[in-house]
Order: C-alpha cells, then sequence, then structure tokens
C-alpha cells in the first residue's frame, strides 16, 4: 500500500511540543478544569496548580507529553477527592463510575463542595453518592448446562 | 396451599385428532381427484413429481387453512375454554406482591434512539399499573459497532435519569457476543436469573402494555407447570404503504390464526423469540443450547434458538402456551420489500437448521412438527417454483403430443372429458383454501362493531382485504424468488451473515430497486414469452406469476412510499385498531420520539461523532470507562496492537481506522484514559471538538 501521501499530510493531532511552557500548561488545564464544571477561574487555576505537582510525581509514561500527564494528573486529583470524600473503594471502573456521576450535571454545585471543609458539604455529596450509575445489579450466578442433542443418524436408529 | 389442575388430556388428544383428520382428509381428497385425472393413461415421471409436490405444497396449505378456520370458529363463540387466560389455575396469594421479574431487551447495532424510546414507552405504560416495583428493566447489548455502543451508553445514563430508574434500568455491553442472540440471553440467566423469577423477552422493536406484561406474570403465577407463555406481536408503527399493508394483513388474518394455532398446539405452543414470558429456573435448567456438529450453514451456533429452546422445555415436561387473546404485544416490521426480503435471508437458515433437528431423538411430536413447519415457510417457495416449471413443461409436453387442455380462446383448462371437473375442483378447492381465511376475517369484523369500525368500517375494511389480496398476489412471486434464492445458497453452504436491520421507515430508490428486482423482471419477462409462444393458454393463467415479477421493481418502490402509505390511511385504507385508537404505550412512544428532550447535556444539541466524544468529553470518558467490565491487563501483544492503533489515530485521524478498530481503542481503559489526556494535550486543529 502505498502510504506516502498520507503521510506526507498533517497528523490529525499535532505532533507534542518538545517543552511546553508553564504558561502553556496552566491555560489548558484550566480549559480542561472548566470543561468539567469549574467556573470559578481562581478554584481553576487552585486545581491546575495541584495536578501540576501531581505529574511532576507521575512515572514517565511513553507517548505522553507534560501536558498530556498534567491532564491525567488533573483526573487523579479528582478521583482522589471523590474517593476520599465519598468513601469509595479505589477500584477504577468506581472512580470513573464516581467520575462519571460528578461530570454529569447531577450535582452542579461540586467545585464548591471540593473547596469546602471536611463534613460541611454533605448534601451535595449525598446527591453525587446517588447519581453514580448502577449497570447491573449484584451478580447471582447460575448454572445453565448445554442440553444434550442427539440429531438423527441413519445408523443409529438401525442400531436402536 | 398448592393444587394441581389436572390438564384435560382427552379433550386436548380429541381436539388435535380432529385438526390432523382435517388437514388429512382434505390433503386426500384434492390428491385424489388430481391422480385420477392423471392417472388415466397411467403415470408419467412428471404427472408424478407433479402429484408429489402438489401433494407436500397442499398439505402445507391445509395446515394452514385449518388452523385460520379452527381460529375463525373459537373467536366466533367467543371462547376457548382451554385458553391458557381461561384456565382456573391456583391462585397465589392475593395480598402477596409480584414475584421480581426481569424485562430484557437483547439489542445489536439497533437505532439507540427508538430502543430507548420504546423502553421509557413501556415503563410509563407499566408505571400506570401501580406494579412497577415487580420489575427491572435490561438492555443487554451485543452492539459492536463503537458509535451506536457510546450512544447506547448515554441514552441508558439518561433514561435513568429522567425516569428516577437507579437500581431497575440496567445496561451492559459484552465484550465477546458469543453464540448472537441465545448467548446474550444466557449471559444474563447466568450471571443475574437468580434474582428473578421470570424474565419477559422482547426485541429491540418490541412494545408492550405495562397491563399485559402484569397480567403475563399473573398467568405464570396461577399456572406453576407453564414454563413459557408467548403473546402474539402485533405489527405497529409504520408508515411505508407496503409495511401498513402488512400491519393490516397480520392485525386482520392474524388474530385468527392465532387463535387456531392455541386451537390444537395447546400446552405445545411454540416459542417466537420475543413478546414472550419465561419462567427462569426450567430455561437455565433445560435450555443451554449446544453448537451443532459440522459447519455452518447447518452446523455451529443454533441461530432460530426460540423454536429449540420451546423444543427442549416441552422434552422437560413443561407447558408452552401461545396466549392468543392476551392484546397490548406489538412489534414493528420491515418497511419496504426489500427489508422484508433481508430479514427473511436471516430467518431462513435458522429455520432450514431446524430440518436437522427435526428428526432428533427425544423431541416430542409437535416440537418436530414445529420444526419443519419452520423449514416449511421457507422450503415452500423453491417447491412451488418447481411445482409451477412442471406444470409448465407439463403443459407443454400434452400440448405437442396429447390432449390439448387450452383451446384457441378458453379460458378454463379443457382436460381430457372426464377429468375436466376434477381438475377445476382441485383448482377451485385449492383457490378457496388460500382465499377463504380472509373473507371469514372480514366476517369476523361484523361479530363487533367497534372492531369493524377500528379497521375502517365494512366498506373501508372489504376494500383493504380485496386490494391486500391483490398486493399479496403481486408480491408473492417475488418473494417465492428471493427465498428460493437463500434457501440454494444455504444449502450450497454460503452462509448468511448476521447483518442489523434498517428498521425506520425509508424509500427504496430506483437503482437499489433495479439492483435488486432486476432479474426477477428479466426472468419474468423471458418466461412470459417462453409460455406465450409456446403454451399461449397457459400464459393466461401464469399471468398473475409473470405480473408479480415484471412489475416487482415499480411495486417495490411504490410500496416504499411513506406518502402513498399515509394517503391510504387518510383514505381509511389499511387501518388497524392500533392505528384508529392508539393504545397508551404507543402514544407514549410517540411522545418521547416528537417530544422528549434528553437530561444528559451530552445528549443535547446536535448529533456528535460519539467515538470522539467518548476520548474529548470528560463526563462520556469516565462513564465509558465505568461501563467497561473489568479485565486482566492487555498482553504484551494486545499492547502493542493497541499502541499501533493509537499511532494510526494521532496520525492518520479516526476515520482511518476501522470500526473494529475504533471498538478496540475504546474498550481498553487504559487506552481510553491515554486517548483523553492526548486528544486534551493536543487537540485536532481542524475538528473544533476542544476549547
Amino acid at each position: 500500500m502505498d502510504r506516502s501521501k498520507v503521510s506526507a499530510a498533517a497528523p490529525y493531532l499535532p505532533h507534542p511540543t518538545a517543552v511546553s511552557s508553564i504558561t502553556h500548561l496552566q491555560h489548558r488545564l484550566q480549559a480542561y478544569w472548566q470543561a468539567m464544571g469549574v467556573s470559578d477561574p481562581d478554584q481553576a487555576a487552585a486545581l491546575s496548580e495541584q495536578a501540576l505537582r501531581r505529574a511532576a510525581e507521575l512515572p514517565e509514561i511513553p507517548g505522553l507529553d507534560t501536558l498530556a500527564r498534567a491532564i491525567a494528573a488533573a483526573g487523579e486529583v479528582l478521583d482522589d477527592w471523590l474517593a476520599r470524600a465519598l468513601e469509595l473503594p479505589r477500584s477504577a471502573p468506581d472512580l470513573a463510575a464516581a467520575r462519571a456521576a460528578l461530570l454529569s450535571g447531577a450535582a452542579p454545585d461540586w467545585p464548591a463542595a471540593l473547596f469546602a471543609p471536611p463534613g460541611v458539604a454533605e448534601t451535595a455529596l449525598e446527591t453525587l453518592r446517588s447519581a453514580i450509575a448502577e449497570p447491573a445489579p449484584e451478580p447471582y450466578p447460575g448454572v445453565m448446562p448445554a442440553q444434550r442433542i442427539e440429531l438423527f443418524s441413519l445408523l443409529g436408529w438401525l442400531r436402536r | 396451599m398448592t393444587q394441581t389442575v389436572p390438564t384435560p388430556i382427552l379433550g386436548h388428544t380429541l381436539r388435535r385428532a380432529v385438526f390432523f383428520l382435517l388437514v388429512t382428509l382434505t390433503t386426500l381428497i384434492a390428491l385424489g381427484l388430481m391422480a385420477s385425472a392423471f392417472h388415466s393413461n397411467g403415470l408419467s415421471p412428471m404427472e408424478f413429481l407433479l402429484l408429489l409436490l402438489y401433494a407436500i405444497l397442499f398439505s402445507w396449505i391445509c395446515v394452514s387453512f385449518w388452523t385460520a378456520f379452527m381460529g375463525f370458529i373459537a373467536i366466533l363463540l367467543g371462547r376457548d375454554r382451554w385458553a391458557i387466560s381461561r384456565q382456573p389455575g391456583t391462585p397465589p396469594d392475593p395480598t402477596a406482591p409480584l414475584p421480581r421479574t426481569a424485562i430484557l431487551m437483547p439489542i445489536y447495532n439497533e437505532d439507540s434512539e427508538r430502543v430507548f424510546a420504546g423502553l421509557r414507552a413501556i415503563h410509563q405504560s407499566l408505571a400506570d399499573t401501580g406494579q412497577l416495583d415487580g420489575f427491572d428493566f435490561f438492555i443487554l447489548s451485543d452492539t459492536r459497532d463503537p458509535e451506536v455502543w457510546v450512544e447506547e451508553e448515554l441514552r441508558w445514563q439518561d433514561m435513568v435519569r429522567a425516569l428516577d430508574g437507579k437500581g431497575r434500568i440496567f445496561y451492559r455491553n459484552r465484550p465477546e457476543n458469543t453464540s448472537r442472540k441465545s448467548g446474550n440471553l444466557e449471559d444474563f440467566c447466568t450471571r443475574w436469573g437468580g434474582h428473578y423469577r421470570y424474565m419477559i423477552v422482547l426485541d429491540a422493536d418490541s412494545l408492550m402494555q405495562g397491563a399485559t406484561l402484569v397480567e403475563m406474570v399473573r398467568l405464570m403465577e396461577l399456572h406453576p407447570k407453564v414454563a413459557l407463555i408467548q403473546t402474539p406481536p402485533i405489527p405497529v408503527n409504520r408508515e411505508s404503504l407496503f409495511a401498513r399493508i402488512l400491519q393490516f394483513a397480520s392485525s386482520i388474518y392474524g388474530r385468527m390464526f392465532t387463535a387456531g394455532l392455541n386451537y390444537w398446539q395447546l400446552g405445545e405452543s411454540n416459542y417466537w423469540g420475543h413478546n414472550a414470558i419465561i419462567r427462569i429456573q426450567p430455561f437455565l435448567d433445560h435450555c443451554g443450547l449446544p453448537k451443532l456438529p459440522g459447519r455452518e450453514p447447518f452446523g455451529g451456533d443454533i441461530l432460530s434458538h426460540d423454536f429449540v429452546e420451546a423444543a427442549l422445555l416441552r422434552r422437560a415436561g413443561w407447558e408452552v402456551w401461545l396466549a392468543y387473546d392476551l392484546e397490548g404485544s406489538y412489534e414493528e416490521i420491515p418497511p419496504t420489500l426489500i427489508d422484508y426480503a433481508k430479514r427473511d435471508r436471516r430467518w431462513c437458515q435458522g429455520n432450514l437448521q431446524h430440518l436437522r433437528l427435526a428428526f432428533s431423538h427425544g423431541f416430542n411430536a409437535l416440537s418436530r412438527l414445529h420444526f419443519l413447519m419452520g423449514v416449511m415457510s421457507y422450503a415452500a417457495s423453491p417447491l412451488w417454483l418447481l411445482f409451477l416449471i412442471a406444470t409448465g413443461v407439463e403443459a407443454f409436453i400434452q400440448a405437442q403430443h396429447r390432449q390439448v387442455y387450452f383451446f384457441g380462446e378458453n379460458w378454463i383448462p379443457v382436460w381430457p372429458v372426464s377429468f375436466a371437473v376434477e381438475m377445476t375442483t382441485v383448482l377451485l378447492v385449492t383457490l378457496t383454501m388460500l382465499f377463504l381465511p380472509k373473507l371469514l376475517a372480514l366476517l369476523l369484523l361484523l361479530k363487533d362493531g367497534r372492531l369493524l369500525r377500528a379497521y375502517g368500517g365494512l366498506v373501508g375494511a372489504s376494500l383493504s382485504v380485496a386490494l391486500e389480496t391483490a398486493f399479496s398476489v403481486l408480491t408473492a412471486p417475488v418473494l417465492m424468488l428471493f427465498q428460493t434464492k437463500f434457501v440454494v445458497a444455504i444449502l450450497m453452504r454460503r452462509a448468511v451473515g448476521w447483518p442489523p436491520q434498517q428498521r425506520g421507515d425509508h424509500m427504496t430508490s430506483f437503482r437499489e430497486a433495479a439492483l435488486t428486482h432486476g432479474f426477477q423482471t428479466l426472468l419474468g419477462v423471458i418466461a412470459g414469452v417462453l409460455s406465450y409462444i409456446y403454451v399461449p393458454a397457459f400464459f393466461w393463467w401464469f399471468t398473475p406469476v409473470l405480473l408479480g415479477l415484471m412489475l416487482a421493481i415499480p411495486v417495490s418502490i411504490l410500496s416504499s412510499s411513506m406518502a402513498l402509505g399515509r394517503q391510504s390511511r387518510q383514505l381509511g385504507l389499511f387501518l388497524t385498531p392500533e392505528e384508529s385508537e392508539p393504545p397508551a404505550v404507543l402514544r407514549y412512544l410517540d411522545e418521547n420520539l416528537q417530544e422528549s428532550e434528553p437530561v444528559l447535556p451530552a445528549l443535547q444539541g446536535t448529533p456528535v461523532n460519539r467515538f470522539i466524544q467518548a476520548l474529548t468529553d470528560p463526563y462520556v470518558n469516565a462513564l465509558h470507562r465505568s461501563l467497561l467490565p473489568e479485565r486482566e491487563p492487555p498482553g504484551k501483544r494486545r499492547q502493542h496492537y493497541l499502541e499501533g492503533l493509537i499511532h494510526q489515530l494521532e496520525e492518520e485521524g479516526p476515520d482511518s481506522l476501522s470500526p473494529a478498530q475504533r471498538r478496540d481503542l475504546i474498550a481498553d481503559p487504559e487506552t481510553l484514559l491515554r486517548l483523553h489526556a492526548l486528544f486534551w494535550s493536543r487537540p485536532p486543529a481542524n475538528a473544533g471538538l476542544l476549547p
């Protein structure tokens, strides 16, 4: 297959920049927080700071540049808070479900709850808990053995 | 306290004896008449073939005719004392709540908007009964298309939020769709089946009234020996002319046929795959389907699992009933002739596979008959074609060598002197068997003024029956050729795929019609010319078949028209009670499709690429990850494969990836997180997807 035409075109995702300026990092992180519902710029800035600090602690991930790692770290900051506030196990599906509940719009004032002292934003946390999706009930396994079907065969029939 | 109500075995046996005696006698009489005409000068091989084919085809028509006739009598008398709904059974404690029932909707790459609008309508209708607490809903997705997959997840969450359905409305997508629909249901049964006593299985386009669902559970509670109750689903909601004609036919004739089926099948009825309630424990114990030995199309997975499951339940001693008089069960049908044929193609392979099962050890007689009836519903087409060809050849031989059956302008075949009466009788009997049920159905309407009005009054209903009959005469040869083609392809071991259905109304284009029906038209022209030249009088008898083939293209296009469908409705043609007085569940569906504004912001606004949304939108990304099953991290080889796909996506964009590759990317949680971060750190320049 001749791929020369494809490779000559600009890539779908721009190539990563070798070194991102701190302003660029903060700008993108704040945009990310805003997309998640943090409308207060100060809160977004504070969370971005936390994400940057967290990103520095993250191990090197091949294929992810500094900004991508900071974005991933922002998610982890959020998951940390959710696990603490909602007293959740730290399994990936549980945290993803909590994050989905948070971002679903069920509790639009969640940033206030995040910045509130512990024990103050119980109502918002309760709303969040009840918004966590429950895709399936607890398992109640049963056994369904494959049935035996004896197909007709002339030989078998004659033998019988 | 549990009492056992004895089954009236003698009465049941007598009914079946009467039914099969009538079928046998009618077949033998017609066959005798035909044989006596042939036998005068000895039986030629061609005559023997004709006789054999006629025997098979006529007995098939007889089963259908006497079923309709018995249904006619049952409805005319207004009662069938052995209908499952009329048997007293064992009354459960009236104060006890309904047992837990799961409503299952298995889906596969369907139109999510319609699927969830339908489920919501069922939920709303069930809420109206006040019995919602006894039911849970499961959307069992086997969807492979990543776009549809993400859409389903969002629609599910939207439904849960809108109807406060957390803990009652569930969703799961299977990582592998092993054994197709039967595997999908088996997965439910083995994972969560223990929570429930019953499951009600729906199809993606099924609709059921809440009161009907409650009644089905009540009937199961009354009859502890019953493992499955099938309701007759009535086709609704389509607007194209083709579908409206079919809806009308199914509605007006269908109720007679289902009453007739119940007359002789009783507790040994069949399962049609959806709109049925099943007792879960016996289903678990007896309905695990094996793979058939050999390769597809006759080996491998059992495709039409429903007949087999009913047979397995019967084999284990459980009863299976058709609740013919239970209303409020609906489905949607293919909107065009071509879509109808496509659906036939899928069903054909499954039904022919049953030929191997019909003679298997251990099934009871009626189960074998169900298998054979399934086979015959497709095998009849090539047999009819063979019969027509053989008749033409025989007429040609007779015209060349012996008696001339068609003289000059004569329309009635002139058989050798003493057999004209017999052959004309055979012809008239066959036509009566085919068309009398339509008149009987019309007669039944006279019994119920309200129903008659709902079908458009006496004039409207009569005209509709006449037009429907003409339409079915025109389309029958086309369907005959389609089905013959499918049967031949399957016999040549060319497996059909599992294509999703195109369920929504849409018009057939000239190109599509010409490509699909071109050969049929050509065949019609050639057969017409040949018969006109070589057996001119036979030609006129052959015209209904020839016309159907020659007009296949315009008929297919025109009948797919929604405008014509709507016009016919305005004229009061092909009306059904569900169109005249829509039940609540149909009104809810309509409202949900027309007015319902999604609660979830991710679903609001203009539709977007859901695959990209799963990568970019933090909410959709998190929701999708939360619904992925927990699995072992991918092995090294898999990691390399995913790595390659990520690079391809980065370089060449999502359009360069196949749906299966896109699915692989969003099926792995780590990859999903990584792509989310990548898209936010390096947003695509021209996509305008991210701030």
